[in-house]
């Protein structure tokens, strides 16, 4: 008897622990999305020169490339595929 | 605050380079230690003393040396140590295809007077024995980009570095929420930001400084005038402020009514008009001695 309650009140655990891992996700989703995009906007910003845009004063963006190792990559990447940005806005907002 | 900083600028063809070495001779004469320093890329130091000059310093008599900037160096050295730095902290892929990029680099505006400032700075900070240091300046568009840059750099460092702060904002949000505590990896860009408005915050001062002085040169005519009047507004607007203004080539003893009414808090010097050329260190020394009147009795800074 104890043993099957237990066993029980694992299961139940296991699933709170799981529901509250997917609810805090999608809590936190929008910000995630606003966050990567917040970041690819700095990248661009910095780091512009290299894909065709305006960028300040050619100096900051040579300091600061040595430590935008990441940002680089993801800019260019997102270049050279042709994301579809209204998409993924869409997705992450739920609309179908 | 040692050494004083003097510089000349002006349109193109006023004078400027003469009016730095007569300046450089006569201080030199005063027994000030001087520095000339060309940052004009047209470098006509060397037609004006008749010998050649590089970026190594040149004893032209007890008290001056000469010294060039070579701006193709400074902007190939910066290059590579950025490449080098770059190479060590990407990883092996990444460093590969950079290649490419770099070459993009070496064209970008901006280039130029940012060589000329990494230039300034290294002369400022090596030369800090001399009395005085004469910078001849390139024509005005380069030379008015020349003292924005630092300006320019600390608005784009501080809007990056809000823009920064407000991405790590959002991520401690994030981090709070899916594993219950604030977790921050240590962010090296902003670091870094924050390490160079330090620096550029220095550079803004130093123009600025009491201990700065900026001559304007220009000649008696219409089109000198107007440029004149230009370079007064725009380094206004950046809050530099022109200490004197030589009007060279002069063939009168009147100081025009529109640059009296323009430059009405300037100290106004007159550098007569010469009929033979002024080059070498003799015809430098002459021209001193014919007009001996223009130094004395004006700035103190420049005869003591």
């Amino acid at each position: 008897m104890i043993s099957i309650l237990n066993t029980l009140k694992g299961k139940i655990v296991s699933v709170l622990k799981v529901t509250d891992e997917v609810m805090r996700s999608k809590a936190v989703e929008t910000i995630e999305y606003e966050v990567e995009e917040l970041d690819n906007i700095f990248a661009i910003l910095v780091l512009g020169t290299f894909i065709g845009i305006p960028s300040p004063p050619i100096h900051i963006t040579m300091e600061l490339l040595p430590e935008m190792e990441k940002e680089f990559e993801i800019m260019l990447e997102k270049v050279s595929t042709a994301h579809d940005p209204l998409g993924d806005l869409f997705s992450v907002l739920d609309i179908d | 605050m040692k050494p004083e900083l003097q510089f000349f600028i002006g349109k193109g063809g006023v004078g400027k380079s003469t009016m730095s070495a007569i300046t450089a001779v006569h201080l030199s004469r005063n027994s000030r230690d001087t520095l000339l320093v060309s940052l004009d890329p047209a470098h006509n130091q060397r037609d004006i003393f008749q010998q050649d000059f590089s970026e190594k310093p040149k004893k032209v008599d007890n008290h001056l040396a000469v010294k060039e900037v070579d701006t193709e160096y400074w902007i190939e050295k910066y290059l590579k140590e950025t490449e080098k730095t770059i190479k060590q902290t990407y990883s092996y892929e990444s460093a590969f295809n950079l290649q490419n990029y770099f070459n993009v680099l070496q064209f970008s505006p901006g280039l130029e007077e940012y060589a000329l400032l990494l230039a300034f700075e290294n002369i400022i900070r090596t030369f800090d024995d001399k009395d005085i240091i004469i910078f001849d300046m390139a024509p005005t568009a380069l030379t008015l980009r020349f003292f924005s840059l630092p300006f320019i750099t600390l608005i784009w460092l501080e809007e990056l570095l809000k823009l920064r702060e407000k991405i790590y904002a959002k991520k401690e949000i994030i981090s709070e929420i899916k594993i219950g505590r604030k977790e921050i990896q240590q962010d090296k860009v902003k670091a870094k930001l924050q390490i160079l408005i330090q620096e550029y915050g220095h550079l803004p001062d130093r123009f600025k400084s009491d201990a700065t002085q900026i001559n304007l040169v220009m000649n008696n005519d219409k089109l000198s005038f107007s440029e004149a009047f230009r370079i007064k507004k725009k380094l206004n607007d950046i809050g530099i402020q022109i200490d004197s203004v030589l009007i060279n080539k002069s063939q009168s003893k009147e100081v025009p009514d529109e640059v009296r009414n323009e430059f009405s808090h300037h100290k106004i010097t007159l550098f007569p008009f010469s009929p033979k050329s002024i080059l070498g260190y003799k015809a430098l020394n002459e021209y001193i001695d014919e007009n001996n009147g223009i130094f004395i009795g004006n700035s103190k800074r420049i005869t003591e």
